[in-house]
Order: structure tokens, then C-alpha cells, then sequence
């Protein structure tokens, strides 16, 4: 089976990434103002281009497959749009921005661009998700808002593969469904589990994880007919329609801190990360769903110093209820019941010889901020995906490698 | 300097104003009836535990906490009563105790440990039952359980 691909980008957090098309580029921003490209030279990733408009936190950044431009939006309420031209005087492509006209009075969360891209969404922190469309009389994009019923910061959107749906995870602890239906853009969507008649605005549905908490991510199944959405309670809820309005929620608790970010990998797939730092891969269908294994699996994964799982610490439990055995519980259950430790110190020798490390044993050492999908396989499910996180890296995953993993140790036993 | 002016409610003025209570579902049972119902489970409870039947007194309390404003006398009872249990089951049983719970009821005892540890004066009396009992849930339940308590507007 494949091990993840590990790439320290950076020292410093990646608050998100979006890979160029081919997968030869990656557009990060190292927790500033500046969106960075990178481009992969066999296994290392160079800085090539720096699109510096921004003058805030850039916060998401969205490449479009198919059009080959980038969209990034920043806490400075604004967002543009990128595209490649030749520069007049050297010839050589360069990336020009665009102005959006978001009007909105607070800072830009998230974007993501619709599946024709045509559009895009941008959610704000002034409790509206701005539409926008290209002006083509004045060569700009504008913006149609999203405002009601939401009651605070919108933190993520998705769209629905017909183009006019959209998803939104916001911080007043709902997941919504809306239209995003621009006249001059959109044909009239065909009738879909979410609704019939879709004006702009209109509200598909509404939905909160019985704990609640802010929902950080909301996704569409590859269908369109499922949402997902990952909220702080620790859990990711699945949504089935229904024309009546009596939607079927199914809530899948965690026993672990929450997730941030969620994508569907197959119609019964789902891959989850967040705080835990590992992602892990949800299975399951109408009867219900379950956490079926971490990609990051510490037995089969190399680890980034020292090549083998360190001695003395326990296997991290994959699925269960692991943090009790991490080396950071483990440091501090040192120092409590041993007394005396060097405070700062990234390694200390404890009385048996074995080495406490800060360093907890996922491959991720801090949240992950964003999973993307990073290649398809035939029948168009999503094989591979992204993770970048807060300590800096950006880590290629094989989805099935979980599975792949417990085969190969079981395959291991009968060799023996 | 005067600084009163630092306590006037300015959020009053706010049309969009987010209540508290816009925050989750609130209970469909009104006040008095909350506060009977656990009047009426406390009693449940007692008789249970002199059967000594600690599972079933704990799944009855746990079943629809009071929640929300306006019930204090009814959060006060169950909180009471929950404790009672927590004091009379035998360290031995409290993690198959636990394990048979199902993870809505390991939640909501979850919020009653933490709501008994915030208790004035509580953590000389039952400090190292409910620390006891905290233990053993996040074994069993995962931090997630914890973040739940945390995260859950519905406080009991």
C-alpha cells in the first residue's frame, strides 16, 4: 500500500491549499496576507509565484479546474480573482487579479467556486454569502447576497453539482441549503430532492447536530441527493432529503476532539480531519454510518523522524477513544506522577530509558485545516486526497490505505 | 473617569440581535411539568436504589434532562439526584455501568459531572466520586464526549 506523501511546506500554519489542475502547482497561504504558488520538482516544492493584493489574512483559496483561475478571499472583506495573462513587455504568464465587489462589512471566510465555474460563493462574516458573476460590461465580478435566515459568521460552503445549489456551515450552529440561482447565468435547474421551484435565496433546508456547535464544513455528496457537515459537538451529521420536509438526520458521534473539514470520497464515503490531526474515513449508507479506520495508520506510516514507531510509547488506537495514550498525556502523566521536568525541552530521558517526546504520533503534528480531493479513480471516486494543517505540511493520503493497511498487517500473519 | 458608560447594553439596539435561546431547540414541555417530571423521576430513583437496581435508576434520570431558563428548581433536584447515584454505585460497577449507557446518556452525565464539580463547596464532599466517574466515562466515551458538554447549549 502507499504511505502519504509528506511535504513540509513551511514553519509556520497553512491556513489552506488548492492544487492547480494538473496537480503540478499548489496555491497555499502561509497564515498571511500573500497567496503563494508552489511547484512540485519531483519530491520537493519550490516557491514560484507569490499574488500579493491582499493586505489581511488570506483565509480560503479556491483554483478552478477547468478555467485555470484562482480565487482567494481574505479577511480584508475583499476577494479576487486570478487569471494567467503574458506580460506585455517579458511574454512570460504572470497571474492578475481581478476585483470582486463583495460588499460586505466583514472579513471574507471561504470560497469555492461552482462546478461550471461560472460563479462563485464567497462566505463572510456578515452573516451572508455573497454569489458572484462576471460583469462583462464593466470587467468585474459582482456579488448577490445570501442573507436570510442566517444569524452569524458563515464558515464554509459547498456546491451542488447542477450549480445552482449551495451549502453553507455557519456559527450559529445550522447547516443550510439554499439556492444560488443567478438569472443571467444559470439555466433553470432541473427538480432535485432539495426542491422544485429555486428562485435566489430560497431556503432548501435547515439542519443542526443535536449537540450543536458551529458547523466548520459542509459537503454534497457526489450526487448532489446527500449532505454531510462536520460541527464543533465532535460529530459529522449526514442529511437525507426528503421531498415532505422531514429529512433524515444521521449523526455520528466522535470520540475525539471535532473535525474542521470534510469531504465525500464516494456516495458512502466521507473523509473527515480536524483537531485529532489525523483524517479518517466514515463508511456507511441510509442504515447508518460509523468512523471505519484513520488513514494515518502508525503501524504502516513512516514517521517523519526516526523512521519506526517510537519504543516504549503504546500503538495509537486508531479508531478509538486514543487520546488517553498520546505522548503529550503521557508527558504531562510523567511529570505528575515522577515530579520534575525540563519545561521546553522537546525531548527528556525519563527513569527507563525510553524517550518522551513532544511530538505526538500522527503525521500531522496539529490540526488540519483543509482536505481536499487530490485524485480521482475511474468510476469517479476520489482515491487520493490532500491534507494541510496548522504545523506547516501538506500531506498526500490514499483513501482506501486504511483498509489497505489492516489487509497487508493481516496478509503479514499468515506469511508467518 | 466615568465608565458606565462601558455597561450600557448596546446589543439591545441590534435588530439582528442572536438570543441565546435562537441557539437550540427549546424544550417542548413547559416549566411545571418539567419540574414534576423530575419530582417524579427523583422518586423512581430512590425506589430503584433500594432494589438496588443502579442501572436502571441511572437511565431513568438521564432520560430528558431539564434544560433551558426557567427550571432551576427541577436542574437542582436531578443534579441531586444524580450524584445520589454516582455516591451509592460501588466503584467496581461504574465502568460496566458506564459501558451499558448509550452515548446521548453518557453525554448528558457527562454535563452533570461537570455541572457538580462547578458546585460551591461540592468538591470537599463528592469531589473524588465525580473525578472517579469522569475518569472512567472519558475512557469509555473519548474527549469527543467532553467536547460535547462544552460545546451543547442545552445546559442542564
Amino acid at each position: 500500500m502507499a504511505a502519504p506523501q509528506v511535504f513540509p511546506i513551511a514553519q509556520v500554519p497553512l491556513t489552506t491549499h488548492a492544487f492547480s489542475p494538473d496537480r503540478s502547482q499548489v496555491a497555499v497561504s502561509l497564515n498571511n496576507n500573500d497567496a503563494q504558488i508552489y511547484t512540485r520538482h519531483g519530491q520537493e516544492w519550490t516557491l514560484t509565484e507569490t499574488l500579493s493584493e491582499h493586505d489581511k489574512l488570506i483565509t480560503s483559496i479556491d483554483w478552478a479546474p477547468q478555467s485555470n483561475r484562482i480565487v482567494t478571499a481574505s479577511q480584508d472583506r475583499n476577494a479576487y480573482v486570478w487569471s494567467q495573462s503574458p506580460d506585455p513587455s517579458t511574454g512570460q504568464l504572470v497571474w492578475k487579479p481581478t476585483l470582486v465587489l463583495l460588499r460586505i462589512n466583514r472579513a471574507a471566510t471561504y470560497v469555492r467556486w461552482s462546478p461550471r465555474e461560472d460563479k462563485f460563493a464567497v462566505a463572510s462574516g456578515a452573516r451572508a454569502i455573497c454569489i458572484c458573476s462576471f460583469d462583462e460590461e464593466n470587467n468585474w465580478w459582482v456579488a448577490r447576497l445570501i442573507k436570510k435566515p442566517i444569524r452569524s459568521t458563515v464558515l464554509s460552503v459547498d456546491w451542488h453539482p447542477n450549480n445552482v445549489l449551495l451549502a453553507a456551515g455557519s456559527a450559529d450552529m445550522k447547516a443550510r441549503v439554499f439556492s444560488a440561482y443567478i438569472k443571467d447565468v444559470d439555466k433553470r435547474p432541473l427538480p432535485s430532492v432539495w426542491g422544485e421551484k429555486l428562485p435566489f435565496n430560497t431556503l432548501c433546508g435547515e439542519f443542526a447536530s443535536p449537540s450543536g456547535g458551529w458547523v466548520h464544513s459542509v459537503a454534497f455528496s457526489p450526487s448532489g441527493d446527500l449532505l454531510a457537515f462536520a460541527s464543533h459537538d465532535s460529530s459529522i451529521t449526514v442529511v437525507y432529503p426528503d421531498a415532505s420536509g422531514a429529512h433524515g438526520l444521521i449523526n455520528i458521534k466522535g470520540s475525539t476532539l471535532p473535525y474542521l473539514t470534510l469531504i465525500w470520497t464516494a456516495e458512502d464515503a466521507i473523509v473527515a480531519a480536524g483537531h485529532d490531526c489525523q483524517p479518517v474515513l466514515f463508511k456507511g449508507g441510509p442504515e447508518g454510518w460509523a468512523m471505519t479506520a484513520s488513514l494515518d495508520d502508525a503501524t504502516s506510516t513512516p514517521r517523519s523522524a526516526g523512521g519506526s514507531p517510537k519504543p516504549g510509547v503504546p500503538p495509537r488506537n486508531a479508531g478509538g477513544v486514543g487520546r488517553l495514550n498520546s505522548a503529550a498525556f503521557n508527558t504531562f502523566r510523567n511529570a505528575d506522577t515522577r515530579g520534575g521536568i525540563n519545561p521546553g525541552g522537546p525531548t527528556l530521558a525519563s527513569p527507563g530509558g525510553v524517550g518522551v517526546e513532544s511530538e505526538i504520533m500522527t503525521v500531522h503534528q496539529n490540526t488540519i485545516t483543509a482536505v481536499r480531493p487530490y485524485e480521482h479513480g475511474a468510476n469517479g471516486e476520489v482515491t487520493k486526497v490532500s491534507t494541510t494543517g496548522l504545523d506547516g505540511k501538506l500531506v498526500i493520503w490514499s483513501v482506501n490505505a486504511g483498509a489497505a493497511g489492516l489487509a497487508a498487517r493481516l496478509g503479514g500473519v499468515h506469511l508467518r | 473617569m466615568d465608565t458606565a458608560f462601558r455597561k450600557i447594553d448596546i446589543d439591545q439596539y441590534d435588530e439582528d440581535l442572536l438570543l441565546e435561546t435562537d441557539l437550540y431547540d427549546p424544550d417542548p414541555r413547559d416549566p411545571s411539568t418539567v419540574l414534576s417530571d423530575a419530582k417524579q423521576k427523583a422518586a423512581a430513583v430512590r425506589s430503584a436504589l433500594a432494589k438496588g437496581d443502579n442501572h436502571g435508576a441511572l437511565l431513568t434520570i438521564l432520560d430528558q434532562p431539564p434544560y433551558g431558563p426557567g427550571v432551576d428548581e427541577a436542574k437542582n433536584l436531578t443534579l441531586q439526584t444524580v450524584v445520589l447515584i454516582l455516591n451509592s454505585t460501588k466503584s467496581t460497577d461504574v465502568q460496566p455501568l458506564i459501558k451499558s449507557l448509550d452515548s446521548t446518556a453518557q453525554d448528558t452525565l457527562m454535563k452533570y459531572l461537570y455541572k457538580g464539580m462547578g458546585m460551591p463547596g461540592w468538591g470537599e464532599v463528592s469531589g473524588s466520586v465525580l473525578l472517579g466517574w469522569h475518569e472512567k466515562l472519558t475512557e469509555v466515551a473519548g474527549t469527543g464526549c467532553i467536547v460535547r458538554v462544552m460545546t451543547d447549549r442545552r445546559t442542564v
